[in-house]
């Protein structure tokens, strides 16, 4: 397998990543998945007309998905221990959809 | 110019103005853009997100853009035929750059 400097990537890719599942009534259950990571082209150009500068802005966002369901532990009687989420298989720059995606700023 | 590197920076391009279609007084300058690669990254929601958006955002995406972090005004000095005079045109270019919040990738 070829290793990727990271440090110099360019462009959106699968990448793995760990989190934790949690929700009222359940334990808590660390996760290993596939999400996206990158560095898309992104400018911003000063123009003669209002609002005097035009911008392309992408981010690395997921392109083909398929969502998991796993089992959280020890659940209250009458809590589903079913916990859902989506995992990567394809990644690409583009817009953030503010219908599936919670677009924010990253520190 | 090496623009397919990490970061948010500096990149010349030229613009010409004229002062009517015929182009009877013209003027143009070496102006700057932002261009850049910053970083962003998608992932499964926390709970708390999943819950707020009634489960629709399952993906946070966090990411940042090139933008134009200062400008300055510059003069394009216009150039004319005997007999014409057509002011000097201000217009603006970028003088830094930074890797900031995503304004426009929404939708």
């Amino acid at each position: 397998a070829s290793t990727v400097n990271l440090q110099s990537f360019i462009g959106c890719a699968v990448r793995e990543f760990r989190f934790t599942a949690r929700k009222p009534g359940c334990r808590a259950l660390q996760i290993t998945t596939d999400a996206c990571w990158g560095r898309c082209e992104t400018w911003e150009k000063p123009v003669l007309d209002p609002p005097f500068v035009e911008s392309h802005q992408r981010v690395c966002t997921y392109n083909e998905t398929q969502l998991v369901t796993v089992r959280l532990p020890d659940c209250a009687e009458g809590v589903d221990p079913g916990y859902t989420y989506p995992a990567a298989l394809r990644c690409d720059c583009g817009l953030c959809a503010t219908t599936t995606t919670e677009c924010v700023t990253s520190v | 110019l090496d623009v397919l590197r990490p970061g948010c920076h500096l990149y010349p391009f030229n613009v010409t103005i004229r002062s009517d279609r015929r182009g009877t007084c013209q003027g143009s300058r070496t102006v700057f853009a932002c261009v850049g690669y910053c970083e962003s990254i998608t992932f499964p929601s926390r709970y708390s997100v999943l819950l707020a958006s009634n489960f629709t955002r399952s993906i946070t995406s966090a990411s940042r853009c090139c933008t134009i972090r200062q400008v300055a005004k510059v003069k394009v000095r216009m150039e004319c035929p005997r007999d014409y005079h057509y002011d000097d045109i201000e217009i603006l270019t970028a003088q830094a750059c930074r890797c900031d919040m995503c304004r426009k990738s929404r939708y």
